[in-house]
């Protein structure tokens, strides 16, 4: 820095204006300005919002009439919430959702990362093609499956019938069947999520503790008990939390493929969050809800990061 | 903390161990989690009705808990 | 890997565990193709005419057409025979293929216009998102920043954010503002929402360079900021494409803040796809056809990323 000859170099080649006063600029200045943008488009767009939520939260605001005064009404919102039959049913919808979903999808996804770790020929194609719905449209998902799922003329009905014969399997339309239209779904997409973070645990287990373990004469459940098991561990609780918390807000999927029918048997949380606040306009009632949900996903967020954090050290 | 440190070699570890961050970070996730499982239980409307507050001391537990010194 | 391997070659058991392993290949393949079912059907459906896309059973092999993808991207009326046969010829295949269903075509349906508010809303979004996160993820990967851990879980924490949970807010924000059904406003919405993951997988990327490189042209003369531009940013070429291309798929599939703040201007496809209505519900090989034309980019995306993907998906913590 100090020597004369390279310094003039870069002032010769160099753009003029922003990049010269940048570079007389200190390290810190450097460092703000650099962060600035970022954190003040996120003050602006995420938490300015969700501060005023938890304002609305305390009043009887309603959006459609914003000419009608505002007023506070403390705690009502909340304990209306948490007083309700209704509410609690749609939370028991998300959490028996979000439940079956998991364990499904834990399952298969295990099963298919421990299958695919033996190495076949031609291994990586086939992950790559199972992975595909995983980055698709859920919204579009939701539709196109509305048309896989229909009872006279689906694809789905017909593959069924044609190994079991139960007639017409009207997926959508009734009680008994809509949330597993919604679960199968799930698991068609999100699968592969589960599946991928496993492999990559499986892949960080190093090959000389099965070797050690071929020694000592373990038999295979050994083995995966207690080498397997653990050492991927961490990165299943990632994948379950991570997906747990997408699937207590899930709204897009759902809403194309059943939106919270027949009757309210599918109806989630974020669903009938999304019928309060725009449909019946209960925007201060809502509110509350919403920072009900927010609290549960952050929640859930925080110890997830704490997770991510643990897997990267 | 001071007087802690003050006290008998054991008895300080102790207490320290118990402001250190990881337990306490388990026992907030522990505390969300039970609060989760209040809010989508479905047995007892009493439960349900706690959840919330379960729910927040927990998260805000857990990020007070997070700047505690390692 | 490498100790199974071994081990089968060294092993007296080489034999079932060839078998195993051939049978676990065959369970692997037999998934994937139970899920691609649902996709190719979603393909050849795009190609069906009306009548058989809801035939029973199910047509597997059907004389295959361009009217969904016809009917997708045209507005047509039902008319009268008589009054089709007095227009005369058909100038057009695709008028042809209206007529052959009694219907006249009146103009361009609004599909197309959805779907470039797709490709602005997404682009745009990507490019700011990407620009701020590429200096966010410098400035935290190189400079001693006061609560940087804090700071690092705020920005993250807010990708966690239910979109609801925001969007009445919002909604009220962008009224008054003026900013509600507008692209600016999907752009500015958008970018907040990825420029979380921008900085987190950016970060995982620069802090893969060593530090020497820009120590080494500091010392020959360069500011901080010319060393930043000529040596660190050529070298995060692929993290920031392949960044890039998460923002953009994330954009691309927003749905939840696009049902609720826009209508009509600034709509995007994916809350359009669901209400393309034909004659007696909806439409599906048209339907289809939008699915398709929508999913393609996406799943070329997905192929061509598939070795980052697991960083993507989980913010740039694991890396391989």
């Amino acid at each position: 820095m100090a020597s004369t000859t390279p310094q003039a170099q870069p002032a010769a080649r160099g753009p003029r204006g922003f990049w010269m006063r940048a570079s007389t600029l200190s390290d810190r200045a450097l460092a703000w300005l650099c962060i600035a943008p970022t954190i003040a488009l996120l003050l602006a767009i995420n938490i300015f919002p969700l501060l005023w939520t938890i304002y609305l939260s305390f009043t009887n605001y309603r959006a459609n009439q914003p000419g009608r005064e505002i007023k506070w009404v403390g705690l009502k919102n909340y304990k209306r919430i948490l007083g309700s039959e209704d509410i609690w049913g749609y939370m028991q919808t998300t959490a028996s959702f979000v439940c079956t979903t998991m364990i499904i999808q834990t399952a298969l996804g295990l099963g298919l990362a421990l299958l695919i770790n033996r190495n076949f020929r031609g291994h990586g194609f086939w992950t790559t093609v199972i992975l595909i719905p995983m980055m698709l449209t859920p919204a579009v998902v939701g539709t196109f499956w509305t048309y896989i799922y229909q009872p006279q003329t689906g694809i789905f009905s017909y593959i069924v019938n044609f190994f079991a014969d139960v007639g017409p399997l009207d997926m959508i339309g009734s009680v008994a069947m809509a949330p597993w239209a919604i679960v199968i779904v799930d698991t068609w997409m999100w699968t592969p999520y589960i599946m991928l973070l496993c492999l990559a645990g499986l892949r960080s287990i190093p090959p000389y503790l099965y070797e050690a373990a071929e020694i000592d004469r373990a038999n295979a459940w050994q083995k995966f008990r207690y080498i397997t098991l653990p050492r991927i561990m961490p990165f299943l609780m990632l994948a379950v939390l991570f997906r747990g918390m997408e699937n207590v807000k899930m709204f897009d999927m759902v809403v194309e493929l059943t939106s919270g029918g027949p009757g309210s048997v599918t109806e989630l949380a974020s669903i009938n969050l999304k019928r309060e606040a725009f449909e019946k306009w209960k925007t201060g009632y809502s509110s509350a809800f919403a920072v009900i949900l927010f609290v549960t996903v952050f929640g859930l967020g925080s110890i997830y990061v704490k997770a991510l954090n643990r897997v990267k050290s | 903390m001071t007087i802690d440190n003050a006290n008998t070699n054991g008895a300080g570890r102790k207490r320290r161990g118990w402001v250190r961050r990881g337990p306490c970070e388990t026992a907030a996730a522990v505390l969300i989690v039970a609060g989760i499982a209040m809010m989508m239980q479905p047995f007892s409307m009493l439960l349900y009705g706690y959840s919330f507050v379960t729910i927040l001391t927990g998260t805000l537990g857990f990020v007070v808990v997070s700047h505690f010194p390692k | 890997m490498a100790a199974h391997g071994n081990s089968a070659a060294s092993a007296p058991s080489a034999a079932p565990r060839r078998l195993a392993t051939g049978a676990a290949a065959a369970a692997v393949i037999a998934y994937a193709l139970i899920t691609l079912i649902p996709l190719l059907w979603i393909f050849v459906t795009g190609f069906k005419s009306p009548p058989d896309s809801i035939s029973y059973p199910p047509k597997v092999i059907y004389r295959p057409t361009l009217e969904g993808y016809v009917n997708l991207f045209t507005a047509r009326s039902r008319q009268t025979r008589e009054y089709i046969d007095s227009l005369g010829p058909a100038a057009t295949w695709y008028d042809r293929l209206a007529r052959k269903r009694n219907m006249v075509i009146t103009g361009p349906s609004r599909f197309a216009g959805r779907y470039m508010n797709s490709v602005i809303i997404g682009f745009g979004s990507t490019f700011l998102a990407v620009f701020l996160g590429t200096l966010a993820a410098y400035g935290f990967s190189r400079f001693r920043v006061p609560l940087k851990d804090d700071l690092l879980f705020f920005i993250l924490s807010t990708r966690m954010m239910p979109p609801i949970a925001v969007a009445i807010p919002i909604f009220l924000m962008y009224r008054k503002l003026g900013l509600s059904d507008t692209a600016l406003g999907m752009i500015l919405l958008y970018t907040a929402v990825n420029v979380s993951l921008a900085v987190w997988l950016l970060k995982g990327f620069v802090d893969e360079i060593p530090r020497e490189y820009e120590e080494a042209a500091i010392i020959d003369g360069y500011s901080r900021m010319q060393a930043f531009v000529k040596v660190v940013l050529p070298q995060m070429r692929a993290g920031i494409a392949a960044t890039a291309i998460f923002c953009l798929i994330f954009a691309w599939n927003e749905y939840a803040f696009a049902l609720l703040l826009t209508s009509g201007e600034a709509q995007t496809a994916p809350p359009f796809i669901p209400v393309i209505i034909g004659e007696g519900g909806l439409d599906w090989p048209a339907v289809a056809a939008g699915t398709t034309l929508f999913l393609l980019p996406i799943i070329t995306f997905t192929v061509l990323l598939r070795n980052q993907l697991l960083r993507g998906i989980t913010f740039g913590a694991i890396r391989k």
